[in-house]
């Protein structure tokens, strides 16, 4: 208990401390090890090689499920695509509508604003 | 605690532990009312309810394109978004959504040129002000000065009025990403294109190896070590977990186009960047530009941003360096007594009162 008033720790904290600084140590280590160009390396072999398994993979299932004449992912892609140049479209048109109304809002303003100043005069 | 009222209370640690891992989705997370102005495609523009909304130029927040905005608005009394509306600002965000296979063939002048110039549109038309601000975070921070850098041609100047950006990377060729993705030797185009859109998660993953111990065993140790002891905060660790989880898929061009542009190329640096054949050039940014960088950020670290203000024109800069990372730095508990009253008292400065 003197200790502790002391600002000693207990086997506890120590042990507690004597973690941390082992799991700051390994971050550092392992922050080193991810900083290196062949680990670097590494990961994009690995990113590469599972896209394409990814890619194989789910061009098999879609073939299958086309083949039992069923909408497959790629279909539905398609589809969504399709989608997207039409909204693609309508938001353009949308905007050119948008645009002309307050075109004429804007000239009604004026014609209205020139009509009472030659009424005034 | 003794070792044996540690021992004893085991069982019961435990559970709390699994249950608030387990239950970390039950979260909620930007629950600030607000409203949908504008939708397109996958991207979503909210204007955020208010009835005290003091400044006439409105606030357009832009996040990036990996994550989700919702940090912005994380939980009730830790939320930028929040203290925003309180300080009178008209508050409006950019979702850019879940892109999937079908937006693979999006690239950034699709974000640049037609998402975030359409949302600064509806900001405008909804607020019914001529010129706004914009806040970008991290790539959105990017995006926001590739907008403003963008030459619109006989459209003229954009209508920005203040440019705010949090950790942005500008050149992230010294960054630890750009020993993994800056090897030739990877075909950024061909992964694109075989993915379609990149998965949520393997960009989480990529993220969380910049760190890996910490992420993988740290977080969870110290929410244990919490529980032990009696003081985990579930409330703050929960949304947070749940933000970092959420994933959106990236799409597959503009991730090519993002790998090549920042830890390849450095393009902006050069202005030598064109969407849609049409040059980007930082030196248009005339705005008002508030920059603020972390002093330990790893993803978007100091000496990748502050290229930034070499190129830029505007008179009216302001560099806020703080401690703290990428993301803690404005989401962090620090932020709302520090950053945040900062950021406020220089927009409020730049954002004339409402008439």
């Amino acid at each position: 208990m003197a200790d502790r008033r002391n600002g000693a720790q207990s086997p506890e904290e120590q042990v507690r401390a004597l973690f941390e600084e082992a799991e700051s140590s390994a971050a550092k280590a392992f922050e080193e090890l991810v900083g290196k160009p062949s680990f670097g390396r590494l990961l994009a072999l690995s990113a590469e090689n599972t896209a394409a398994l990814t890619r194989i993979a789910f061009d098999a299932v879609d073939l299958l499920w086309r083949n039992l004449r069923l909408a497959g992912r790629a279909d539905i892609v398609r589809l969504s695509r399709q989608l997207h140049r039409n909204e693609d479209k309508l938001e353009r048109v949308l905007q050119e509508v948008e645009s002309l109304r307050e075109e004429v809002a804007r000239d009604a303003r004026e014609a209205r604003d020139r009509e009472r100043e030659e009424a005034r005069s | 605690m003794s070792v044996a009222e540690r021992v004893m209370r085991f069982p019961v640690n435990a559970l709390e532990y699994a249950n608030i891992l387990l239950t970390t989705d039950d979260a909620a997370v930007g629950v600030t009312p607000k409203e949908v102005v504008w939708t397109h495609r996958e991207t979503t523009l909210y204007r955020y309810r208010s009835s005290n909304r003091r400044y006439a130029v409105p606030l357009l927040l832009v996040f990036a394109l990996i994550n989700r905005p919702d940090i912005f608005d994380l939980r009730p009394g830790s939320s930028l978004v929040e203290f925003l509306l309180e300080e009178g600002f008209d508050v409006f965000l950019v979702d850019w959504g879940y892109p999937d296979e079908e937006d693979a063939d999006m690239g950034l002048d699709e974000f640049v040129c037609d998402e975030l110039d359409w949302a600064v549109r509806e900001t405008l038309r909804a607020s019914g002000a001529e010129e706004l601000t914009l806040v970008g975070w991290c790539i959105g921070a990017t995006l926001c000065a590739m907008y403003c850098g963008l030459d619109r041609g006989s459209r003229g100047r954009v209508p920005v009025r203040n440019l705010v950006e949090l950790t942005m990377p500008i050149d992230g060729r010294q960054s630890r990403y750009a020993k993994w993705v800056g090897d030739p030797e990877l075909d950024v185009e061909r992964v694109a294109e075989l993915y379609g859109s990149l998965p949520g998660g393997a960009i989480d993953f990529a993220n969380k190896m910049l760190k890996p111990v910490t992420n993988f065993w740290t977080t969870y140790r110290r929410l244990w070590d919490g529980v032990q002891d009696g003081n985990a905060r579930r409330e703050s660790y929960q949304p947070m977990a749940k933000w970092v989880g959420d994933n959106p898929p990236f799409p597959g061009r503009a991730w090519a186009e993002w790998i090549e542009l920042m830890y390849r190329d450095a393009g902006l640096l050069r202005g030598r960047v064109r969407l849609r054949d049409r040059l980007v050039d930082l030196r248009r940014i005339d705005q008002s530009v508030l920059v603020i960088t972390a002093g330990a950020d790893h993803i978007a670290s100091r000496p990748g941003t502050m290229p930034f203000f070499d190129l830029i024109s505007s008179e009216d800069v302001e560099h806020m360096d703080r401690p703290g990372g990428h993301i803690g730095l404005v989401a962090g508990s620090a932020a709302r007594k520090e950053l945040w009253p900062e950021m406020s008292a220089w927009l409020a400065e730049r954002s004339e009162p409402k008439s």
